[in-house]
């Protein structure tokens, strides 16, 4: 696995946000995301496509009695050939596609928990200088929320495009915009450094985890 | 000794010893000497005192001494010679060797005197020179044959050299081909198979993915007459390479007007060029070079062709034979041809060429050559080494795609290859784009002498790109009436003009379109400067249009117009310029002065007549003046009234 990020210029990932929008009340996911791909092409975006992002849970399991971490394997359809691993709490390495060979012969360190494969799936839309991405988290084949990830493509610089992004977002998912992303907000470098891939991978981990906590709203199951 | 009777004795008188046998090679056995007692001993014994009575009788001193000695003999060996005293056999031998014994006796004595040195001495005889003359011969004799021995030393000698001197020869001869071979296999790529050498001139190690194996054959060429004089190009090593990639070949690409017959496609054979071979370099390397560029050729053919085959474009493209033929604007075909030539062939078809115009491209010949060894290039860095052993096989870039997270757009810029065909049309409609351009430009300044039309070519093209700027000036008038500064980007598809106020024209691949944009921005010119030139001239400008909606329609572009006033306002200068209808100039004169009005009723006043007058028509090609400019410069000093 190649894994010299240093060796080359950095891929420019450019600015992404995901939030979590609520599923209307009484209303089902795809009805919301119905409306949702409305109000997009109302506002003169363009479809282009499709994208997917999923997750793969693996326990890294340990002699001795501390308590299993987790190991998030994720792929993106932004980048086809690569694949994230974020530890949980720890490092992330972004590798090829590879890695899912890899991880299947390191089976005696991580066990790969079945049943906690992730899934968003949804259409591309573009709109100007802006890609919103409406995708449906899915859990063990039940549709579980609804993702929304806008990214500003001519910027990599969070800081710099953030009051941009919130106002654009506002104009299509109304008063329910998220707050910065954490991953920006805690890093150490600050709003000001470059984003990452990783960064737009942790967001959707966050939301995943939160779905998966949260409640399965029983009539909203597809 | 009695078988030998004619055998002469001599006896040395020298010797001191007494000779006891003589053998038969000469050889002479010595009895010791005795002591003087003892012969003084044995002389006594041998004293037959009874007999000395009877050698009275001989009279010779020495008888009785023989005798007794004869007969002492018979005394020691007792019966067997007692009955022969005097019947001796070889009384005549007995006699001799007796009287030889007393001389010897003397002699003995004499020497023993001699020896003494009491009553004699030895003096020096001089040498007798016949004895000097008998070594003389013998030095002869020797000196021949050891002169003999040594010529027979030398002949043998001078025989190994020959024989050594021919070996070498062979040596040298082997070693030379051995050297040639080292010389070889620092360019070449060979190796052994059995009991041949086999080199490699293909490109596949550079890349290439041709299939033509590119094998050739080194011959060892030793085995010529080591009489003869060895030609001057001789070398003892020689190459056997694949009779397809004998001879030369080139590329030639063409851009042609109009389509040929169809009869002649696939037949373009011009053999211009002959390989000069350079001085200095081995034939083997001149053969082989000549062999690795036709395989390029070939390889570069083969691969235009099976693109030209794959590729769908509007106009398909035609491959026959060793013609690849498209199209890329209508009415004009871009034609790449494999030229391969095998030696005898170039003589028939040297008559012909030169009838036909030399249309070939060689930029084009050139950058397919380029663009070929990039695409090696491309292939080889695609295996570069090292590479991490989980990785899959491919570009690097593209490898890396996974771990620098690349996004679909920048995976897709990777990936994406242009064709070779499609390069080099794209190559071809840009240099005949450009060469179009230039003639065009050129024409019309040949053509048209007032405006003139310069342009200014940049040094600096890109293989799809380049850009010339134009000028439209007047004659005297360069700094004054500076109006026309064009830009000019040459394409692929088509021209992009970036006028000087930014505005931004693009011009199709048409060469009616160039040149008519051409014809109205130099009518455009004219009357620019005349609207530069009043304010030289201290005129006024009453109005200006570039595009006049009045009068003739123009079949070109529009017409401009530009109405000047004199200083004082008396006179005014009406010009209209149109690409095709050419100048028309009119000047308004005041109302005073002119006669024939006729007199209104209404306009009674004499305020009145400071209304304009009427237009006259200024015939313009009875004007003085070289260029239009200077006409209208004094035209405008005619008017100009005298301060």
């Amino acid at each position: 696995m190649s894994l010299m990020r240093s060796e080359l210029h950095f891929s420019n990932v450019s600015f992404c946000s995901v939030c979590q929008v609520p599923v209307a009340e009484g209303k089902s996911v795809q009805h919301t995301v119905d409306v949702l791909h409305k109000k997009l092409e109302q506002m003169g975006s363009v479809k282009q496509g499709s994208f997917c992002v999923d997750c793969e849970t693996y326990h890294a399991t340990n002699v001795s009695g501390q308590p299993s971490k987790l190991l998030y394997v994720m792929h993106n359809s932004e980048t086809p050939r690569s694949c994230m691993a974020l530890y949980e709490g720890g490092p992330c390495i972004v590798a090829d596609a590879n890695f899912d060979v890899l991880m299947v012969k390191l089976k005696s360190h991580f066990q790969n928990a079945k049943g906690h494969k992730v899934e968003c799936r949804g259409s591309r839309y573009r709109y100007c200088d802006f890609l919103i991405k409406v995708g449906t988290v899915t859990m063990s084949s039940s549709a579980r929320g609804i993702s929304v990830e806008v990214e500003y493509c001519p910027c990599v610089v969070p800081g710099d495009c953030w009051n941009l992004m919130k106002e654009f977002m506002q104009s299509f998912l109304g008063p329910s915009v998220p707050e910065l992303p954490s991953v920006f907000a805690t890093k150490p470098e600050g709003l000001f450094a470059q984003a990452e891939i990783v960064d737009t991978m942790t967001q959707y981990l966050e939301l995943f985890n939160k779905l998966r906590k949260s409640q399965i709203p029983g009539s909203n199951v597809r | 000794m009695s078988g030998v009777p004619a055998v002469r004795i001599s006896i040395e008188s020298s010797c001191e010893k007494q000779v006891q046998e003589v053998a038969l090679d000469g050889t002479e056995t010595y009895v010791p000497p005795l002591s003087m007692s003892q012969n003084l001993s044995k002389l006594a014994q041998r004293i037959d005192f009874s007999q000395g009575s009877d050698s009275e009788e001989d009279g010779i001193e020495s008888e009785p001494r023989d005798r007794e000695w004869v007969k002492q003999e018979p005394e020691e060996e007792d019966g067997t010679v007692k009955f022969q005293p005097s019947l001796w056999p070889w009384d005549s031998v007995r006699n001799n060797l007796r009287s030889a014994l007393t001389e010897m006796c003397v002699l003995y004595d004499v020497l023993s005197v001699v020896k003494e040195k009491k009553y004699m001495a030895l003096d020096p005889v001089s040498q007798d020179p016949s004895a000097g003359k008998t070594s003389q011969v013998f030095q002869l004799i020797s000196k021949k044959k050891s002169l003999a021995t040594a010529a027979q030393v030398l002949l043998k000698g001078a025989e190994k050299l020959t024989k050594s001197v021919a070996e070498n020869q062979e040596n040298r001869r082997q070693r030379d081909f051995n050297s040639e071979l080292l010389r070889l296999r620092s360019q070449w790529k060979l190796r052994k198979v059995g009991d041949k050498i086999l080199g490699d001139l293909s490109y596949r190690s550079a890349g290439s993915l041709f299939l033509h194996h590119g094998t050739f054959e080194v011959i060892k060429n030793t085995d010529i007459d080591l009489d003869k004089k060895l030609p001057e190009d001789y070398c003892p090593l020689d190459v056997q390479i694949p009779s397809d990639l004998e001879g030369s070949a080139y590329i030639k690409v063409s851009i042609q007007k109009q389509a040929p017959d169809i009869g002649d496609l696939g037949t373009v054979n011009l053999f211009r060029r002959s390989p000069k071979p350079k001085t200095g370099t081995q034939p083997w390397h001149v053969k082989l070079e000549a062999a690795q560029n036709v395989l390029l050729c070939k390889e570069i053919f083969a691969q235009l062709s099976r693109e030209a085959v794959q590729i769908k474009s509007q106009i398909p493209h035609i491959v026959v034979k060793n013609q690849i033929i498209s199209q890329p604007f209508p009415g004009l075909q871009l034609s790449i041809s494999l030229c391969h030539s095998t030696g005898e062939k170039k003589n028939q078809r040297a008559s012909p060429d030169k009838t036909k115009p030399d249309d070939h491209l060689y930029v084009l010949e050139h950058n397919l050559h380029q663009m070929m060894r990039e695409f090696h290039k491309q292939q080889l860095s695609s295996i570069v080494m090292p590479h991490p052993a989980s990785a899959p096989f491919g570009h690097k870039r593209l490898r890396l795609a996974g771990p620098l997270a690349y996004d679909k757009a920048e995976i897709s810029s990777l990936q994406q290859s242009e064709g070779l065909l499609e390069k080099i049309i794209k190559q071809a409609k840009h240099i005949f784009l450009r060469s179009r351009t230039a003639r065009t430009i050129d024409s019309l300044a040949s053509r048209i002498e007032d405006p003139q039309i310069q342009a200014h070519w940049s040094n600096i093209n890109d293989v799809y790109e380049s850009s010339l700027k134009v000028l439209i000036t007047s004659q005297g008038y360069e700094q004054n009436c500076k109006s026309i500064q064009l830009q000019m980007n040459i394409g692929v598809e088509q021209i992009r003009v970036v006028h000087r106020d930014g505005r931004v024209i693009i011009l199709s691949h048409q060469e009616q379109e160039l040149q008519d944009f051409f014809l109205s921005q130099m009518s455009q010119h004219q009357v620019h400067a005349v609207q530069q030139l009043a304010k030289v001239m201290g005129w006024h400008v009453l109005s200006f249009s570039n595009h006049v909606g009045l009068g003739p329609v123009e079949s070109i572009g529009n017409a401009s117009a530009v109405t000047v006033a004199s200083p004082n306002g008396e006179y005014a200068i009406s010009v209209r310029n149109g690409p095709e209808s050419g100048c028309k100039v009119l000047v308004q004169f005041p109302r005073s002065q002119t006669k024939e009005l006729p007199k209104s009723d209404v306009i009674q006043d004499a305020k009145w007549s400071h209304l304009r007058g009427p237009y006259k028509e200024v015939h313009w090609s009875k004007m003085e003046g070289r260029n239009f400019v200077y006409k209208m410069e004094l035209l405008m000093a005619a008017l100009t009234p005298c301060p």
